[in-house]
């Protein structure tokens, strides 16, 4: 199964994040909770965690912009 | 002081499974909003579990329950289904105010949830409100009224708890002090000690109780409860806790010095309450049964939110005046 793992939403007006930072490689086996990536935008800093254990494929980069809702990595169990 | 023998297990375990549910939908909503699946501003409420379930395992459902928008513990505790509590904050039809509320303005007659506002200190002369026609109607119920610490320097803390004490009002004023007003910690924005000192400005029965501790939280709730229903007026509890997250879910947290978040961390009531489960025989297999049962609760909870529609944009002219306003 794949789960999509996008950009949260996190207040009234976030319309995107940066992606500051991967803490899982790609193709990196990954447990439920463990931190995937970093998060930036105006007023939130958030290390998003993986919703499932699995296998992590990469699709968003380090250091770009991304809008909310935006897919930007799966896992693969 | 209370001690572990003052409660029975029974009671224990209400308070454990109501704890539980809050957890676990506060937990939820955490997860639906990192993966992106929802998105909505949210006030977490993690460290805050117990003391509203010590507070609303002391009520009765009919009870009235006045809170604010970092309220979701004190509502989901009270009783509210929490199918009609997720297609609310999703703005969905099938919610309590059939998603014209929002996780703002949560509202629950039918459980006692009475207000939730979006206004710091607002809730306490609505209480009030509420508690008088109790006290007119003479239908012995009590309200309830949440507010933080940062709340108590609100102008309407103050107008509130004189006039609950001048007419005896059956009201609870329970301070869930969380050591930070938004990002104001307590000693920068507060000149009182405790919010307890303020009581006796008030003639006003008040008293500081650890929140976090399921037995003496509980009965300093039955005491409060007990003395609003006998007439005798209201209380200020200070419930002490921490708040464990930041103001807003995802936002910076770095200001709570790294000691703070460690004491908190130590004192985290629901690791605790499994502890003093286990040392009243409670087995891991019963925990794991009410966990698995609220989690079931909660998978078909938001499954309902998800698929439920948006309420039509008629229903914009609808519960706004007593009459429906024309199209």
């Amino acid at each position: 199964m794949k789960t999509e793992i996008c950009i949260p939403g996190l207040g009234a007006g976030m319309a995107e994040g940066t992606i500051t930072e991967w803490h899982i490689a790609d193709g990196g086996e990954v447990k439920e909770g463990d931190i995937l990536y970093t998060l930036e935008s105006e007023k939130t800093a958030l290390d998003v965690e993986a919703p499932v254990a699995g296998v992590l494929r990469q699709v968003g980069k380090a250091g770009e912009v991304y809008e909310v809702g935006a897919v930007v990595a799966f896992v693969e169990s | 002081m209370a001690t572990k023998e003052d409660l029975d297990i029974e009671t224990l375990l209400e308070i454990y499974r109501r704890s539980m549910r809050v957890y676990k939908t506060d937990e939820r909503f955490r997860q639906m909003l990192t993966s992106g699946k929802l998105r909505l501003v949210y006030y977490p409420v993690r460290g805050q579990e117990v003391l509203s379930a010590a507070m609303m395992a002391a009520l009765n459902l009919d009870d009235y329950l006045v809170t604010t928008y970092r309220g979701v513990h004190d509502q989901v505790a009270k009783g509210i289904p929490l199918r009609d509590l997720w297609a609310e904050f999703t703005g969905k039809v099938t919610g309590t105010c059939k998603g014209k509320g929002g996780p703002m303005h949560i509202t629950d007659p039918a459980t006692g949830v009475m207000v939730t506002t979006g206004i710091v200190g607002a809730g306490l002369p609505i209480a009030n409100g509420l508690a008088l026609a109790s006290q007119q109607s003479g239908d012995g119920r009590v309200t309830v009224v949440c507010f933080g610490d940062g709340a108590s320097n609100i102008g309407a803390f103050h107008e509130a708890l004189n006039l609950a004490s001048l007419w005896k009002l059956p009201v609870i004023f329970l301070c869930q002090n969380n050591r930070y007003a938004e990002h104001t910690a307590y000693s920068a924005g507060t000149a009182a000690k405790q919010i307890i000192d303020r009581a006796p400005g008030y003639a006003m029965e008040a008293v500081r109780v650890d929140g976090n501790d399921p037995i003496a939280m509980h009965l300093v709730a039955c005491e409060a409860v007990a003395r609003a229903r006998a007439g005798e007026g209201p209380t200020l509890i200070e419930a002490m806790t921490y708040r464990m997250l930041g103001h807003t879910f995802g936002a910076d947290f770095s200001y709570v010095p790294a000691e703070m978040q460690e004491e908190a961390k130590q004192a985290d009531p629901i690791p605790l309450f499994r502890a003093l489960l286990a040392e009243r025989g409670i087995d891991a297999a019963t925990l794991e049964a009410i966990e698995n049962a609220i989690g079931a609760e909660l998978d078909e909870a938001v499954e309902h939110a998800l698929s439920s529609p948006y309420p039509d944009v008629d229903e914009l002219r609808i519960d706004v005046l007593k009459e429906e306003i024309a199209a």
